[in-house]
């Protein structure tokens, strides 16, 4: 798309005089899930280049291993020895089931869990650049099967996202997770392949066009002899194809780290992060080039930091452009997390009522759909998921009708109380205050001013003013409840 | 209006008198305003009757192949299939040495009179034997080791539905009766698609009305998602509401069997009755991921999938919509030929799969039966690739330049 900020001001940071409290909210609902009153003043209080620092900290906040993933490891050997010792393909078949079940539980916890450290403020932004992360460096539970490197994996990103890229990328190869989901398992000195070595370039730092044929079966030889043994990385040598190679015009006995710093030493190194990025944060028509070589020449200046161009691109200009505000369709993950956080709720603690919506929704955490992840923007759209959104939202307005919970629920439901967790959805209690303290006019203008990105016009709030004090309606609390769901279930409300 | 479910537009005149109150299309005018519908009203005008139209059966977790057309006369079926194994006088008869699975009875009288068909052993190279993944292969029409980022019926509607004016089409161009829109749909352009699933979700109606009013709302300042959110909530709304309508007042003869899946089908028929312009709809039949204790459960399965079919083609015929209509089968995979040790058999190969509809020519088996010279565990090697179905259907059904969604030209079959 055109933009109408010239180039040499686009990665200016942001005038002082710009910064108020619409930028802060810009902020917070982009680089996070959504703005609440007391965030904003915060950053109105701290100013931006002190907040750009807290909310893109050099190390994240640790989110801590839930305990289904402890038990996994730590029965990793114990079930080694128990496979093998399967005396028969049907025992070790029983096995095998067990197991999957097991890291099916498991994956939906970890879901759980994240979500519920994603949503807290003081994680969101952080959580969301290593969603990010992982929407570049793909992997899917559903092949990897094991939930602990899952674990481990989005770990990764969450303990390097803030560093220089390159070691990223290359801690990134050694896990277990990637090893096993693109191949690299299999790869050795004679056979490599180049599954990986692909991905490496085309989806992760370079992009399509800017390698070639050769230089990917080159550096498949690079990556042979990288291997997982009960988790853990293992390089075995006598697997590794140490011959010479020849990767954009280098020749030297290159191993795969070498393959990563070559492909830094690429101009389309420094576009490509930033360009996913424009695509994750900004809107999905992308911008010109001659924007993302600007920011690219900029960045690998720093040596690839990570943390840098984090501070750098959400403190600019262009990011704070009008023309990007109330533009982007929300993922189904920040649709959900945003309605936590807007309406100051809790993450409920099972799987049926934030993991159903979100895979009806098109975007089942930790199951990318295939190695290019999600594709975001209008394909987030059809038919069925804006009807799952709807339904979500009505979720979100409905008590959980405790009866109705099975014995994992239960359980799930009590530990979650314990933890301090208990506001799950929204009560007639908490609307009730407001219909008693405010007027249909103010109500009106709190709704659509604090839910609404978009800027809608008088008629628009017009109407929903003529839908809350409708005289004929029966109970104005049920009025209240059905003005916020629609507000929330409208097509303004999918936009940030 | 009294009733406050009926504030959108549902038939064309409508919209237009509705958009003269200043509603309009200039809101819409970057998307077609696809939910200009015409038919379900006397005077409207009569539904197209040329359209060809596609319906996909997915049978979700891998079908048994062997089991459902047993080649009986072979003794390495029998080899492989000790106790599972189906035997020659239980099996309905194709021919000299194929039969259907017993179970299939209602298919089986189809497939004699000419309206049904089997593709055997159809399959791709490098077969992967992963649900998720095996399912995306055949959806998106991609190689073994390809990503296709589209699905195959997505490209179609991406290179047929291209350019149609604004205004002028009414339905959805694809109907999915499931909770997900599957794979097989994603397209690369937005097209207006449906999902019609059984549970609610519709909301209250109070809500509905002020949330059709919300979307309603002309605003010539909306940035172009707004307008695109806008446009494809109120196809959704005015969809969903004209479907829960057609399918409420659909009269049909034809004793649809009361499984989930037959239901889903007797939906199908409702809106190819109601003459919607929709070209593909897809339905799904899952359980058949049978690797323990399969006999009873495939034998389910199937008469499932038979009489739901059987009834579906009994009620085009009777509406005279059946020469309109193909349908066809596709499962992610067969199963591995040989039994494992708990009568069940694992994730294998290629596989056979259905067609049907009053267009078949040519006989009832298509493509050759897999050879069973095979070793435990060896999985039986495809003889008609699973894009050879897609284009038949492309080029004979469709009359679209099979290149175009495939990416290459592929031989067509001969069942139309």
């Amino acid at each position: 798309m055109k933009l109408d900020i010239p180039l040499q001001d686009a990665w200016q940071p942001l005038p002082a005089k710009d910064w108020n409290e619409d930028t802060a909210r810009h902020l917070l609902r982009r680089a996070g899930w959504a703005a609440q009153p007391a965030e904003v003043d915060r950053l109105m209080k701290d100013g931006l280049t002190a907040s750009l620092d807290r909310l893109f900290p050099a190390k994240a906040n640790p989110f801590p291993k839930p305990r289904l993933i402890i038990g996994i490891e730590n029965d990793t050997e114990a079930f080694a020895k128990k496979l093998r010792a399967a005396e028969t393909p049907e025992q070790k078949k029983i096995l095998q089931r067990e197991q999957r079940e097991r890291q099916q539980q498991a994956v939906q916890d970890l879901s759980i869990k994240w979500l519920q450290f994603a949503s807290v403020p003081e994680n969101a932004v952080a959580e969301k650049w290593v969603l990010f992360f992982s929407d570049v460096y793909v992997i899917s539970q559903e092949s990897v099967q094991n939930t602990a490197w899952v674990y481990a994996f989005q770990d990764t990103l969450r303990q390097l996202g803030f560093g220089p890229a390159p070691d990223l990328a290359k801690a990134v190869s050694r896990t277990p997770a990637m090893i096993r989901y693109l191949n690299l398992q299999e790869s050795k000195i004679g056979t490599p392949n180049e599954n990986f070595a692909r991905e490496l370039l085309e989806l992760f730092l370079l992009g399509e066009g800017n390698y070639t044929e050769q230089d990917i079966k080159e550096s498949a030889r690079a990556f042979t002899g990288y291997r997982e043994k009960l988790g853990v990385f293992h390089f075995a040598p006598a697997q590794h194809d140490n011959g010479p190679k020849t990767i954009f015009g280098q020749t030297g006995p290159f191993a795969g780290d070498d393959v990563i710093d070559l492909a830094f030493t690429r101009p389309a190194a420094g576009r490509f992060l930033p360009h996913e990025m424009v695509k994750f944060y900004l809107t999905d028509d992308g911008i010109p080039i001659e924007y993302l070589t600007a920011i690219g020449d900029w960045w690998r200046g720093t040596g690839y930091d990570l943390r840098q161009l984090a501070q750098h691109f959400f403190g600019s200009r262009i990011f704070f452009d009008p023309a990007f505000r109330g533009n982007y369709i929300k993922s189904p993950i920040q649709f959900y997390l945003g309605l936590v956080q807007d309406l100051h709720l809790n993450v409920a603690p099972f799987p049926r009522h934030a993991l159903n919506a979100l895979r009806l929704m098109g975007e089942n955490p930790f199951r990318p759909p295939n190695v290019r992840g999600w594709v975001g923007g209008r394909m987030w759209i059809n038919s069925g998921t804006l009807n799952s959104r709807r339904q979500l939202v009505e979720t979100l307005f409905t008590p959980i009708n405790e009866d109705n919970l099975n014995a994992d629920e239960q359980v799930q439901l009590v530990a979650a109380r314990s933890a301090g967790l208990s506001d799950f959805t929204v009560t007639n209690e908490r609307l009730g205050t407001i219909l008693t303290s405010m007027t249909s006019a103010q109500i009106t203008d709190l709704f659509v001013n604090y839910f609404l990105t978009v800027r809608v016009d008088a008629d628009f709030r017009a109407n929903v003013l003529a839908f809350l004090s409708d005289p004929t309606a029966k109970d104005p609390l049920a009025r209240l409840r059905s003005t916020a769901i629609t507000l929330l279930q409208s097509p303004e409300y999918q936009l940030c | 209006m009294n009733n406050p479910l009926n504030t959108l537009p549902t038939t064309r005149r409508e919209f237009i008198k509705w958009g003269g109150r200043g509603i309009g299309l200039i809101a819409f005018s970057r998307f077609a305003p696809s939910f200009l519908v015409e038919s379900t009203l006397a005077a409207t005008p009569a539904p197209e009757k040329d359209r060809s139209i596609l319906v996909l059966v997915q049978l979700a977790g891998g079908n048994d192949g062997l089991n459902t057309v047993i080649p009986f006369e072979d003794a390495d079926y029998y080899r492989l299939r000790p106790t599972l194994g189906i035997k020659k006088e239980d099996a309905l008869p194709l021919g000299d040495t194929l039969g259907l699975h017993p179970s299939m009875t209602a298919l089986h009288a189809l497939i004699k009179n000419g309206q049904a068909g089997i593709v055997q052993n159809v399959g791709y190279p490098n077969p992967n034997h992963s649900h998720f993944r095996s399912t995306e292969i055949w959806e998106t029409g991609s190689s073994s080791g390809e990503f296709l980022p589209t699905g195959w019926i997505g490209r179609f509607l991406d290179n047929a539905c291209a350019g149609i004016p604004d205004g002028k089409e009414a339905d959805p161009v694809a109907v999915h009766v499931s909770n997900e829109m599957p794979q097989s749909f994603v397209s690369a352009q937005t097209h207006p698609t449906f999902g019609l699933n059984g549970s609610g979700g519709r909301g209250n109606p109070e809500n509905l009305a002020f949330l059709e009013k919300l979307i309603h709302h002309e605003d010539h300042g909306a940035n172009a998602n707004v307008s695109f959110l806008r446009s494809t909530m109120m196809d959704a709304l005015v969809t969903d509401k004209k479907v829960q309508r057609v399918l409420g007042g659909y009269k049909t003869e034809a004793g649809y069997p009361g499984t989930p899946f037959a239901q889903s089908l007797r939906n199908v028929a409702a809106l190819v009755a109601a003459g919607m312009s929709t070209r593909v709809y897809f339905v799904s039949l899952g359980g058949f991921d049978t690797h323990s204790n399969q006999a009873n459960t495939h034998q389910r399965q199937l008469q499932t999938l038979s009489d739901g079919l059987a009834a579906f083609q009994r009620d085009l015929v009777a509406k005279k919509l059946d020469s309109q209509v193909l349908t066809m089968t596709f499962s992610e995979f067969g199963r591995r030929p040989n039994e494992n040790e708990s009568r069940g058999t694992d994730h294998g190969t290629a596989a056979p799969l259905f067609v049907m509809g009053s267009c078949l020519q040519g006989g009832s088996l298509h493509g050759t039966s897999p050879s069973l010279k095979l070793q435990r565990n060896q999985d039986v090697t495809f003889t008609t690739d699973f894009r050879q179905v897609y284009a038949t259907v492309l080029d004979k059904w469709f009359s679209f330049p099979t290149d175009k969604v495939l990416g290459k030209t592929y031989e067509p079959l001969t069942f139309i």
